[in-house]
């Protein structure tokens, strides 16, 4: 690579309400190069391409495209530089066909003053250019019949047909079948010979390694290392087999250690009395994607749900409270089964649930601390009429505001405009008020800032000492590891692994996180 | 940040200022204020306007919209909307006289029996609304349609005439020889719906529903109920306000209610009752029928073309959508 690159990036940071996403970091593409991008979540590599692709402003540091300095401000600034980005939702209009996606808004015209569009020849042009990556199309056919991988495919020709010089893929592969993906990375090499740039950001190491000419790790929002086409990839292209995949697992194995090889922070988890099973699973399937998952949450014991997202852990959640439904599989609460039919069936059998996203599935942000407080339990603190008893109303929200210290200026104050952290501390709040047996939390300190955090974990603490069992799901590994008594690994929709506090390893945790997904590329 | 800071301040008295901001911060009182300076205009041009006589034939038209307004809140309130309520109006009114009329059945048993039908409406449009998640704009629209051609199917298109005087009473009669039946009637509504939303659990959980459904459902929240609830409401409200009509004209007229959704929903809205459900009180809804029947019966007073009077209405709701959707804006 002696040829300058055709982007270079210096001292590049971001920072977020108590996040530093990016750290000063460098980062830079050749023409003609497949880059790999890997990190754990929340190591900043969305961070970075949602600033290369004008969606977010970058604080401080230059970068430098075909060797001048530019300021990316919008996403259309972005296209028209030729930085095109591929996100896992597309962007493609699904009611029109493939050439109308691909020449939107700069249609082939007959005749110019009446605005007439030539059909038969963006449909010719369409084709063509689709033809020229490899790929055959009817250029008539409506997008939204086409699967996935040929929408992907259409939005990359389109890409390349505005001159787009750089491709930025987030997640490309988690939608497609093994076969899609072995068709999506000859468009891969087929880009780089027209010297087009790909960056790609994926979980699956195994595919990574097998179209990257080169890798780039972060974590924590720094750069932490770099291995070169020749190290990731040669191994892997060796004629035995069995050399093959035992090259595989070094460089796996290597790139695992950069993505998670930190100090874990400290995490106040404190010694709780472990008691009797409260919540146990057994054999639990859903069609939401969820396989044969058995496990148990005893009294005063906080269990971590690891894996890496789109593993299935939030389903595992919404099954066990009665938000998705149930193809099999059983609940036992205290040892005793119950059947859940609705949230309402999960609340009275005293399961507790704070949900990954929470404005949108734990508060009603237009109500107050005491309306959110009080959501799921109006009908104990009614009258025979069903009046809401106001005082007792009061009282319980005031008690928490004072046990949790939610910092609100009322309990007559919208939640909306507390902080992050208030406002979990506030969905903590609603489920503490129906006494829980279980709670379970979906990446409880997501978006709230470092002190806050801390806060929170300490909470965590004094819940189970109180004989609360807790299911924390999380994509955070130190999290996991410093709160946890136990983790449960999950891929897939299935268990992978179960480790005890005394056998964590960050190592160990990532292998069982990715544990069908190689197997699966290697198909 | 800044309700909290004014509801202290005027609690401690110390800046009367503040606490006359806050007050114009609330549409109800907003809206109250342009319903008294809309009597004080009518009052100076025509002095007929403020009359007894007048003020009854005000009070009653402003009741009936505000019955009918009440119940179309509820559906807003969940995010949905009943545009059923014109048509229901015309259907309770020839029902109820074609109960009396034709299956000569006693007041006592024709008018729950037209309640009992509203009520099977209404659920069916909770029902739609719910189970096959489809929007209530859909659902309530097919009825604006089949409830209009069942009354053409009862009545051949003639009105149902010669209701007994027992219960033209309902919508002709006086309390104390001042206070106009249906204006009870309303109060009786208004009161009922403001202790349902402001008091009940039932009421909390309707507007957590409106304000986050999938909170609310996570919450334990029986959502699917609260807005079946809210649907039989509306049409059981609009069924009411079509009984009152037919006592009124002493007949079951096929036309009546006609564009009569209209005016509930501009009631609503004027009245401070979110789109985006979750949002507004029954006070409101109420102050907002009071302006709408206000207006028409000023611009009747005003002898004002009344081919002029749905654009003056129309306008008015413009204004008011206006007036929300900037200060929305402003706020986000």
């Amino acid at each position: 690579m002696s040829r300058e690159p055709l982007l270079q990036i210096e001292k590049l940071s971001k920072q977020f309400p108590g996040v530093q996403a990016l750290d000063a970091v460098d980062f830079e593409v050749y023409p003609g190069e497949i880059l790999g991008l890997l990190g754990e979540n929340g190591a900043g590599k969305s961070t970075l391409i949602k600033i290369l692709s004008g969606v977010y402003t970058k604080d401080a540091g230059t970068i430098l495209w075909q060797g001048a300095p530019v300021e990316i401000h919008s996403p259309h600034h972005a296209q028209i530089l030729g930085i095109t980005t591929i996100y896992q939702e597309l962007a493609l209009v699904p009611q029109l066909s493939v050439a109308e996606n691909i020449f939107l808004n700069r249609e082939p015209r007959r005749v110019r003053a009446a605005g007439l569009v030539d059909f038969a020849r963006m449909k010719r042009e369409a084709e063509a250019i689709l033809a020229d990556l490899g790929v055959e199309l009817d250029g008539a056919k409506k997008v939204q019949e086409l699967p996935v991988a040929a929408q992907q495919m259409v939005e990359i020709a389109k890409a390349i047909s505005r001159n787009a010089r750089l491709i930025l893929m987030d997640e490309p592969t988690s939608a497609l079948s093994s076969k899609e993906v072995v068709a999506l990375f000859d468009l891969m090499r087929r880009l780089k010979e027209k010297d087009v740039s790909v960056v790609f950001v994926s979980h699956r190491l195994e595919e990574v390694l097998q179209v990257v000419d080169r890798l780039v790790v972060f974590r924590d929002g720094k750069r932490v290392g770099e291995l070169s086409g020749a190290e990731a990839t040669d191994d892997a292209r060796s004629p035995s087999t069995s050399s093959s995949s035992k090259g595989e697992r070094a460089s796996e194995e290597k790139i695992i250690r950069l993505m998670v090889g930190r100090q874990v922070g400290l995490f106040p988890k404190e010694d709780a009395k472990i008691g009797e099973p409260v919540l146990q699973v057994q054999n639990l399937s859903g069609s939401n994607g969820v396989r044969n998952v058995s496990l148990t949450v005893r009294a005063g014991e906080i269990v971590g749900l690891a894996g890496l997202i789109g593993a299935g852990r939030t389903e595992v959640a919404r099954l066990i409270c009665g938000a998705d439904k149930l193809d099999a599989g059983q609940v036992l609460i205290q040892g005793k089964p119950v059947a859940i039919k609705n949230p309402s069936d999960a609340v009275r059998a005293g399961i507790g649930w704070i949900p990954e996203d929470r404005k949108n599935q734990g508060l009603v942000l237009g109500m107050d601390v005491k309306q959110n407080t009080t959501l799921a339990i109006l009908k104990r603190i009614s009258n025979a009429v069903g009046t809401v008893r106001a005082d007792s109303e009061k009282e319980i929200a005031s008690e928490y505001v004072k046990t949790l210290s939610i910092a609100t200026p009322s309990i007559s104050q919208q939640v909306g405009n507390l902080s992050g952290g208030n406002q979990q501390k506030v969905v903590l709040a609603k489920w503490l008020s129906t006494k829980p047996r279980v709670l379970i939390m979906d990446e409880p300190t997501r978006g709230i800032d470092v002190g806050a955090k801390a806060e929170f974990h300490a909470l965590m603490s004094r819940l189970a000492q109180q004989g609360i069992g807790i299911l924390m799901i999380s994509s955070e590994l130190p999290e996991i590891m410093g709160m946890s008594d136990r983790v449960i690994v999950m891929c897939q929709g299935r268990v992978t692994g179960e480790f005890d506090r005394a056998n964590f390893s960050q190592e160990a945790i990532m292998t069982s996180a990715t544990k069908f997904l190689a197997l699966d590329a290697l198909e | 940040m800044s309700s909290i800071s004014t509801s202290a301040q005027a609690r401690t008295g110390i800046n009367i200022g503040e606490l006359v901001k806050s007050w114009f911060r609330n549409t109800e009182f907003v809206i109250f204020l342009i319903v008294v300076i809309l009597f004080i205009i009518g009052g100076s041009i025509n002095p007929r306007f403020l009359q007894i006589e007048n003020l009854k034939i005000l009070t009653r038209d402003s009741a009936m919209l505000a019955i009918a307004a009440v119940g179309v809140a509820f559906t807003i309130l969940v995010a949905g909307i009943d545009l059923s309520v014109g048509s229901i109006v015309g259907l309770g009114g020839v029902v109820v006289a074609y109960f009396m009329m034709v299956w000569l059945l006693p007041i006592w048993v024709a008018i729950p029996l037209t309640l009992l039908l509203a009520l099977a409406i209404g659920m069916g449009h909770g029902l739609f609304v719910t189970k096959l998640k489809m929007h209530g704009f859909l659902i309530t629209l097919v009825t604006f349609g089949l409830a209009r051609g069942a009354i053409l199917v009862l009545t051949n298109g003639f009105p149902i005439t010669g209701l007994p005087e027992e219960f033209t009473t309902i919508g002709q009669g006086y309390i104390a020889n001042l206070i106009p039946i249906p204006v009870v009637i309303c109060a009786v509504v208004v009161a009922i719906a403001y202790y349902l939303l402001r008091f009940t659990f039932v009421g909390r959980q309707i507007y957590a529903a409106g304000g986050n459904m999938e909170a609310a459902r996570l919450s334990g929240v029986n959502v699917d109920a609260r807005i079946i609830l809210c649907y039989v409401l509306s049409v059981v409200c609009a069924a009411i306000v079509g009984i009152i009509t037919a006592a009124r004209l002493s007949l079951g007229h096929p036309a009546a209610g006609e564009g009569f959704e209209l005016q509930a929903i501009a009631a609503c809205i004027l009245g401070g009752i979110s789109f985006k459900g979750g949002e507004g009180s029954v006070l409101g809804v109420l102050v907002g029928a009071l302006l709408i029947g206000t207006l028409q019966n000023e611009m009747i007073m005003l002898n004002i073309n009344p081919y002029w009077h749905k654009i003056v209405i129309s306008l008015v709701l413009l204004l008011a959508i206006t007036f929300d959707y900037v200060r929305r804006r402003r706020r986000a």
